[in-house]
C-alpha cells in the first residue's frame, strides 16, 4: 500500500525532475566530451585495454657480461690503479684550498654573528625589563581580580552550596514523598496483588474443588460401575450355586417326605423355614396349609426330618437364598 | 363321613413329569426375585419317599391281669402293620421303652430314622381295660395324640382296633378300618354233611362268628350302609331267595322270593332299597326293590343276561354285568333307566363290579390266560390294570377307604381269603379254618 503510494507520488513529480535533470545532465555530458574529445586529439590514444587482464611472470634477461683474456686484464688494472692515485692527489689539493675559503669565511661569518649577538642581547635586556614592569602590573591587576573573583566565586559558591542544599533538601523532601507514594502505592499494589492473589486461590481452590469433586463423582461412578458388575457377576454366580443347593434340598426333601394315603394332586402345603448357616433349621413355619392336617404334617415333618441341610459355604449366597426360604409340597403325577 | 377326594399317594410321582415343571417354576421364581433385597426362594417337592413310614410302636406297658392272648400293643403293631402303609421297627431294636412322654427321647427315635412313635399303658380297673397312649411326631418332637380309651377286659381286641384307627388316622388323614368287620361264607364238609356258615369277624379274620348255617348253599352277603344288616342268597328253601338279616337280633326276612332267579343283593347308600338281579320276567335282568315298600323297578331290559348292580360313588348310576356283547363285561348307567356304557374291553370275562368310594375305580374279576385275577378300569381313561394275580381271584370287595381289597383265592390249594391294599402294597390272608372260604364282604366303617 505504501510502496504503492510512494510509487504514484514519484510518477507525479518525475515530468518536471527528469526534464531539469535531464538538461543539466545533457550539458554537463556535452562539457565532459568536448573536453575529452580535445585531450583525445592532443595525446597519442592509449592502447586499448585488453579486456581480459593476462598476466605473465617474466623472469629479466640476464645482463651481458665482457669477456676479456687474463692477461688484458691485468694490465688494464695497473693503468686503472695509476689513474685513480693521480685523481686522488688532485682531488686533495682541490678539497684543502676549498678549505682555507671555508674557514676565513666562517671567521668573517662568526665576528658578524657575535656582534649581531650582543645587539640582540642588549635589546632583549630592554624587553626584558618592560616586560617584568608590565608583568608586575598585570599580576597586581590579576591577583586583584582573582581576589574579586575569589569572593564572587565564594558568595555564588556559598549561593550555590545554600541552593543545593535546599535543592538538595527539596529534592530529599520530594525523594521522600515520592517514596511515600512509592510505598503506598506498592502497598496498595501489594494490597491489590495480594487480594487479587487471595481470588485467584480462592477461584483455583473452587476450580480445584469443583474438579475434585467432579474427579470423586467420576470415580464413584466407576466404583458404582463396577461394583454393579461385580454384583451382577457375583449374583450369577450365587444364582447357580444356589440353584445346586436347590437340587440338593429337594433331593433330600423329595426322599424324606412320606406323603399321607389321604395326599391329592391339589393338596399344597407351603412352609417357611429359616436356616442357619451351618445348615440346621432354625425354624419352620406352615404358612399355607393343604387343608389336610396329616399332609400338612408329613410337609413338616420332612422338613423337620433333615438333621442338616446342604448349604452353600459362601455365605452372601446362603444370606440371599437360604436364610429363609419357602418349600411347597405338591404331590404331582402323570395321569 | 365326609370323605375327601383321596389319591394314591404312596405312588411313586415319575420324576420325568415333576422336574421341567419345577425346573420352571424355580427359573420363573428366581428370575422374579432378582432385584428384590431378599430373594425368596422356592422349593416344590412333588414327590415323596416311595416306602413305607417309619413308626414305631413301643410294647404298651400293662398293669393288671390282662386278658390272653389279646396284648393291645400287639393288636395295634398287627393292624398297622397289615394296612401296608406304615413300616413298623422290631421292638428288639428300640433303644428304650417308654410308655409316656417323660420317657421319650425324641432323638433316640429320629437317630432310628423314626417318624412317628407310638406309647401307651393298659391298666385294669375291675372290669374294664383302660388304655392310655400318646403318638408322637418324632422330628417335630409333639405329641399329635392322645387319649385315655377303656372297654370292658372281654373287648379287649376292639380296644386295640380303636387305637389302630385312631393312629391311622392322624398320620395318614383318612379313617382306619381296623374297627370294621367282615362277612364271608365258609363251607365245610361233603355230601350230606356239607355246611355253609355265614360269617361275620373282624378285619384280621379274629373273633369270628356264625351267623347263619345251612345245609343248602349261601351266597353274595352284602352289608347295609349303617353296618347293622345283612342282605345275602340263601338256598335254604331249595331255590335262591334274597334274606335280610338284622345282625344285632338274628331276626331274618325274606325280602325276593321271585319265580326265577333272587341274587346277587346290593344296599342302595341310603339303605332304603336293594339292587338285585331276578329273573322273574324271564330273563335275568337289575331290579331296584324299594325295603319298606316291596315296590320293585326295572333297571335293564335286554335279552342277554344282566346282573351283580353295584352302585356307583354318586349314589344316581349302577355298575352292573352283562354278556350282551357275548361274554360278561363291565357296564356303567349314569342314570337308573338311562344309556348303559360298557366299561370294559380286556378279555372276555369281566365281572362282579365294584366300584370304588371316589369314583375313580371299579373293580372286578377279570380272566386272563385262563386264570382268574382282580383287575381294576380307571373311568377317567379306561386304563386298566391287574390288582391281584393269584390265580383263582374271586369275589372283590373293598374297604371303606379304599385302599385295601379283600378277595377269595387259593394258595397252595388252601382257600383263603387274601387282603391287599389296592396300591400293590403289603398282603395278608385269613384262611379258612376248614374247606372253603368265599364271598368276603367288607363291612362299612360303624361309629
Amino acid at each position: 500500500m505504501t510502496g504503492h503510494e510512494r510509487e504514484s507520488i514519484s510518477t507525479g513529480t518525475a515530468p518536471w525532475l527528469s526534464g531539469v535533470a535531464f538538461s543539466v545532465i545533457l550539458h554537463g555530458l556535452i562539457a565532459v566530451l568536448a573536453l575529452v574529445g580535445w585531450s583525445w586529439s592532443g595525446s597519442t590514444p592509449p592502447e586499448p585495454q585488453p579486456n581480459a587482464i593476462s598476466a605473465r611472470l617474466v623472469s629479466p634477461e640476464p645482463k651481458p657480461s665482457p669477456v676479456v683474456e687474463e692477461q688484458d686484464r691485468e694490465e688494464q688494472r695497473q693503468k686503472e690503479r695509476e689513474r685513480q692515485e693521480a685523481e686522488r692527489q688532485r682531488q686533495q689539493e682541490e678539497q684543502a684550498r676549498r678549505e682555507a675559503e671555508r674557514q676565513a669565511e666562517a671567521q668573517k661569518q662568526r665576528e658578524a654573528e657575535r656582534q649581531r649577538q650582543e645587539a640582540q642581547a642588549k635589546e632583549r635586556a630592554e624587553q626584558k625589563a618592560r616586560e617584568e614592569e608590565a608583568a608586575r602590573k598585570k599580576a597586581e591587576a590579576e591577583a586583584k581580580e582573582r581576589e574579586r573573583r575569589r569572593q564572587e566565586e565564594e558568595r555564588k559558591r556559598q549561593e550555590e552550596a545554600r541552593r543545593k542544599a535546599e535543592e538538595e533538601k527539596r529534592r530529599q523532601e520530594e525523594q521522600r514523598r515520592k517514596e511515600e507514594a512509592e510505598r503506598k502505592r506498592q502497598a496498595e499494589e501489594e494490597a491489590e496483588r495480594k487480594r487479587r492473589e487471595a481470588e485467584r486461590r480462592l477461584r483455583e481452590q473452587q476450580l480445584e474443588a469443583l474438579a475434585e469433586k467432579q474427579e470423586q463423582e467420576a470415580r464413584e461412578a466407576e466404583r458404582r460401575r463396577r461394583e454393579a458388575e461385580a454384583a451382577r457377576a457375583r449374583e450369577a454366580q450365587m444364582l447357580s450355586e444356589s440353584q445346586k443347593y436347590q437340587g440338593l434340598i429337594r433331593e433330600r426333601l423329595s426322599q424324606a417326605w412320606y406323603p399321607p394315603s389321604s395326599a391329592t394332586e391339589d393338596m399344597t402345603a407351603r412352609l417357611q423355614i429359616t436356616l442357619l448357616p451351618t445348615g440346621e433349621l432354625a425354624s419352620v413355619k406352615l404358612v399355607n396349609s393343604s387343608g389336610n392336617t396329616a399332609f400338612d404334617n408329613s410337609a413338616l415333618g420332612a422338613v423337620r426330618s433333615l438333621s442338616r441341610y446342604p448349604v452353600p459355604d459362601n455365605r452372601d449366597t446362603f444370606e440371599r437364598y437360604f436364610r429363609q426360604f419357602t418349600i411347597e409340597f405338591n404331590p404331582e403325577r402323570l395321569r | 363321613m365326609k370323605r375327601i377326594k383321596s389319591m394314591t399317594a404312596k405312588r411313586a410321582y415319575p420324576r420325568s413329569y415333576a422336574n421341567p415343571v419345577l425346573t420352571l417354576a424355580v427359573a420363573f421364581l428366581m428370575l422374579a426375585a432378582t432385584g428384590s433385597a431378599r430373594a425368596e426362594l422356592l422349593i416344590r417337592i412333588t414327590e415323596g419317599a416311595n416306602a413305607a413310614i417309619p413308626v414305631a410302636v413301643v410294647p404298651f406297658a400293662e398293669s393288671g391281669i390282662m386278658p390272653a392272648g389279646d396284648k393291645i400293643g400287639s393288636i395295634v403293631r398287627s393292624d398297622l402293620t397289615m394296612s401296608g402303609q406304615f413300616n413298623l421297627l422290631a421292638p428288639e431294636k428300640m433303644l428304650s421303652l417308654p410308655s409316656q412322654r417323660s420317657d421319650v427321647y425324641f432323638r433316640d427315635w429320629r437317630m432310628l430314622g423314626q417318624r412317628y412313635l407310638l406309647v401307651g399303658q393298659v391298666s385294669r380297673e375291675g372290669d374294664q381295660l383302660r388304655a392310655r397312649y400318646e403318638l408322637f411326631d418324632v422330628n417335630r418332637e409333639q405329641r399329635i395324640l392322645g387319649e385315655t380309651a377303656s372297654a370292658p377286659a372281654s373287648r379287649a381286641r376292639s380296644l386295640g382296633h380303636h387305637i389302630s384307627d385312631k393312629v391311622y388316622e392322624a398320620i395318614t388323614g383318612e379313617p382306619g378300618v381296623f374297627s370294621t368287620r367282615l362277612a364271608y361264607v365258609t363251607v365245610a364238609g361233603q355230601g350230606e354233611d356239607i355246611r355253609y356258615r355265614l360269617q361275620v369277624s373282624d378285619v384280621d379274620g379274629k373273633r369270628s362268628k356264625v351267623r347263619l348255617e345251612s345245609g343248602e348253599p349261601i351266597l353274595s352277603p352284602a352289608w347295609s350302609p349303617d353296618g347293622k344288616k345283612l342282605a345275602y342268597v340263601s338256598f335254604e328253601t331249595g331255590k335262591p331267595v334274597i334274606f335280610v338279616h338284622e345282625l344285632a337280633t338274628g331276626e331274618r326276612r325274606k325280602v325276593a322270593d321271585f319265580r326265577g332267579l333272587n341274587s346277587a343283593p346290593a344296599w342302595s347308600p341310603d339303605g332304603k332299597s336293594l339292587l338285585m338281579t331276578l329273573s322273574r320276567d324271564g330273563n335275568a335282568e337289575v331290579y331296584k326293590m324299594e325295603l319298606a315298600s316291596g315296590d320293585l323297578t326295572r333297571l335293564t331290559d335286554h335279552w342277554a343276561i344282566d346282573t351283580e348292580g353295584s352302585w356307583d360313588h354318586s349314589g344316581r348310576g349302577i355298575f352292573f354285568t352283562s354278556d350282551r356283547s357275548g361274554g360278561p363285561q363291565i357296564y356303567h348307567m349314569e342314570r337308573l333307566g338311562g344309556e348303559a356304557r360298557r366299561i370294559t374291553f380286556g378279555g372276555r370275562y369281566n365281572a362282579r363290579p365294584r366300584p370304588d368310594a371316589n369314583g375313580e375305580y371299579v373293580y372286578y374279576v377279570h380272566q386272563r390266560e385262563g386264570e382268574f385275577v382282580i383287575a381294576r378300569t380307571h373311568l377317567d381313561n379306561g386304563q386298566e390294570s391287574i390288582v391281584t394275580r393269584t390265580g383263582a381271584d374271586e369275589s372283590p370287595s373293598l374297604s371303606p377307604n379304599g385302599r385295601l381289597l379283600i378277595y377269595a383265592t387259593e394258595q397252595d390249594g388252601d382257600s383263603v381269603l387274601s387282603v391287599v391294599s389296592t396300591e400293590g402294597g403289603a398282603a395278608y390272608s385269613l384262611p379258612a379254618a376248614e374247606g372253603e372260604v368265599r364271598d368276603p364282604a367288607w363291612g362299612p366303617i360303624t361309629r
